[in-house]
């Protein structure tokens, strides 16, 4: 019976205009942003051929990530300079992002095609399933068969996730066909599977927003009013609730501006100098000084940088669009937990570099070693919070469809 | 002979809304195989209330509907295999075509296994015309739609069918067919329960006519005791008749 169901949505989908202009539009959109993002990524590539260090150059420049072009994330803070000097180590300019619209809007990665439009259209196959077949007095007709509600819903629910997550599938299938025929764009087999768990996160996202589309179509009378509730509901999710969360977490913690953490370096460096002129200890000596209490202000600064992300990202999570947004990021290894590895890597290299350094002054450039940055394991990524994200979206899937389900049993189907 | 076991059969059927309205009081009503129950009333008197209560589509405050010895509360899906149900609006999925409307329907009653004739035959019975039954819906007049719709019900081949106000807003030719095709159906041992507003043809199809009341049957007659009565009086004296005591 279920099937019946989700068998006569999928053709009433594939029979009705909206679905192919939906679809579409959808398609055109993320062949666009695989168009523009790919452009944007090789640009970068090009800029890293620029700056990248040569043999023995303490530098450790990341080169950008192919998967940046689904999830640009914080790729382009990876891909700066971090050039390691005595004094510490000096962050100059990485590849940035040839196109100067970015600044002004958001990047239009395949993440925010999905993040915005495809919750959208989750939400338009959704929003009236029940009141539009109350309303046309189908659903009369459907429950005067031996067909239960829960048959019903689970058919309504399966039908329309499949309209809509086969044709996007197959989009997003051949877009990243198209881009594996690319010279520039090499995936490894660890990227592919990657990719293959952005997809799968696209799919609980839209199963997500699809069974809130339901649920509101459970609790209202008429497709009009549910369209305006969902669409209140949307922009609250999508654009407002993530970001509100970093201006509360902002408020309850305290962490000083960069701006600061400079001035309380060049204060420990100058104390360092002049304790020097004045003769006091050797200049190895005040070198560690200075490189020890800079991570120790660095690893303080991380401390409660960590702390406000925490709390912005623990808020934000209010809404799932959050989750979604991190766990998208971290499995493409652009994401905030990904940029705390790398930088934590940088310190790493600095200290080795520093302390071959400081061990022969007389070593040559030639003979620092090559800064490699190495993306933590998909295992590791999932552990550190990127399971819980999903388990979270797929949570709040499953409790609105099983709202759902509560509204609809006491549907007045009159 | 004793007579057969009803198929449809309300006992002391009570529907009070939560608003306090009480839309159905103490109902009694049986309706057995081959047999017409034609339910009269103004609007607000009960009929569509006792169909629902029928198709469990709200729950009785008190009393028990039965469909072929089923309580309808207690086994809903078991007893919808014995009904089949005809609304005031048949209104369908537009963008599909008859015969898909028809075939969905009919999977949704349990027939799995028919092939594209059984869908032609069925509606070539009900006399809707060849040419559409691979057209959209969403074209079709009332009257079409009507047709399919019982083209739904005759498909499902249950022993009861209910029917919601069948023949409001369609013309006098299309009212006389459908009414033929309902003769047909209770000529093969359906058991028919019609609400309706249309006297003559209640008193012309039904076997039994009951006349509602703000909630209560009031008047029960069958057809030997139409043929000496004025049904159009009755119903209207009871129309104008003072209101029932609560």
């Amino acid at each position: 019976m279920t099937w019946t169901i989700a068998r006569k949505e999928i053709l009433s989908n594939l029979l009705s205009y909206k679905f192919y202009v939906v679809i579409l539009l959808a398609a055109i959109l993320a062949a666009t942003s695989f168009f523009v993002m790919t452009r944007d990524y090789k640009e970068r590539l090009a800029d890293y051929g620029l700056i990248r260090p040569k043999a023995g150059e303490p530098i450790a420049v990341n080169p950008p990530n192919p998967l940046s072009i689904f999830a640009k994330g914080l790729d382009e803070a990876m891909a700066r300079s971090f050039e390691v000097e005595t004094i510490g180590v000096t962050v100059r300019a990485g590849q940035k992002s040839g196109n100067a619209i970015f600044a002004f809007f958001p990047t239009p990665d395949f993440l925010y095609v999905v993040r915005v439009v495809l919750s959208l259209v989750a939400l338009l196959f959704g929003f009236d399933q029940v009141s539009r077949e109350k309303e046309a007095g189908t659903l009369r007709l459907m429950l005067a068969n031996q067909t239960s509600r829960s048959a019903v819903l689970i058919g309504k629910w399966a039908g329309n996730f499949l309209s809509l997550a086969i044709p996007f599938a197959l989009v997003t299938a051949l877009g990243i066909a198209v881009l594996g025929l690319d010279p520039d764009i090499r995936f490894s087999a660890d990227q592919v599977l990657r990719l293959a768990l952005i997809l799968v996160l696209t799919l609980v996202y839209i199963a997500f927003f699809l069974s809130l589309g339901i649920l509101i179509s459970t609790l209202t009378r008429r497709a009009s009013s549910s369209v305006v509730i969902l669409l209140f509901i949307w922009v609250l999710l999508v654009f407002i609730l993530p970001n509100l969360g970093t201006l509360v977490a902002r408020q309850m913690v305290d962490v000083p501006s960069v701006r600061a953490l400079s001035e309380k370096r060049e204060q420990v460096w100058t104390r360092e100098i002049l304790l020097r002129i004045k003769g006091q200890g050797d200049m190895p000596s005040h070198i560690r000084t200075i490189s020890a209490e800079n991570d120790a202000l660095e690893a303080d600064y991380r401390i409660k940088f960590d702390r406000l992300v925490n709390l912005s990202k623990n808020i934000n999570r209010i809404s799932p669009v959050a989750s979604f947004v991190y766990a998208v990021t971290e499995v493409a290894g652009t994401g905030i937990g990904e940029e705390g590895a790398f930088k934590r890597e940088v310190v790493r290299y600095k200290n080795a570099v520093l302390g071959r350094m400081l061990a022969s002054p007389d070593m040559k450039s030639s003979e620092y070693p090559a800064f490699l940055y190495r993306y933590r394991p998909l295992d590791r990524v999932l552990a550190t919070g990127t399971l819980f994200d999903t388990a979270w979206l797929a949570a709040f899937g499953v409790l609105f469809f099983a709202l759902s389900y509560l509204a609809f049993v006491r549907y007045d189907v009159r | 002979m004793t007579d057969p076991k009803p198929i449809l059969k309300a006992d002391d059927l009570s529907k009070r809304y939560e608003d306090g309205i009480l839309a159905l009081d103490h109902l009694n009503l049986e309706v057995r195989p081959g047999e017409v129950y034609c339910l009269l009333g103004a609007n607000g008197a009960g009929k569509t209330t006792t169909i629902n209560l029928f198709l469990n589509f709200i729950p009785p405050t008190t009393g028990t509907c039965f469909i072929n010895g089923v309580d309808v509360n207690k086994d809903p899906l078991e007893a919808k295999k014995y009904v089949a149900f005809v609304s005031e609006n048949v209104m369908l999925y537009g963008n599909f075509t008859a015969r898909q409307n028809l075939d969905f329907f009919a999977k949704l009653g349990g027939k799995t296994a028919l092939a594209k004739n059984d869908y032609y035959q069925v509606m070539r019975r009900v006399s809707l015309q060849e040419k559409a039954f691979d057209q959209r819906v969403k074209n079709f007049s009332k009257g079409m739609r009507q047709k399919l719709g019982i083209s739904i019900a005759i498909i499902k081949d249950a022993p009861a069918i209910l029917l919601d106000e069948p023949t409001s807003g369609l013309d006098p030719k299309a009212a006389t067919e459908f009414l033929e095709i309902m003769a047909e159906l209770k000529n093969e041992g359906k058991a028919i329960l019609m609400s309706t507003h249309d006297i003559f043809r209640a008193k012309e199809i039904g076997d039994r006519v009951g006349i509602m009341k703000e909630g209560r049957l009031v008047m029960e007659r069958t057809r030997q005791e139409l043929q000496y009565e004025d049904l159009v009086k009755i119903y209207i004296d009871y129309m104008k008749s003072e209101p029932l005591a609560v």
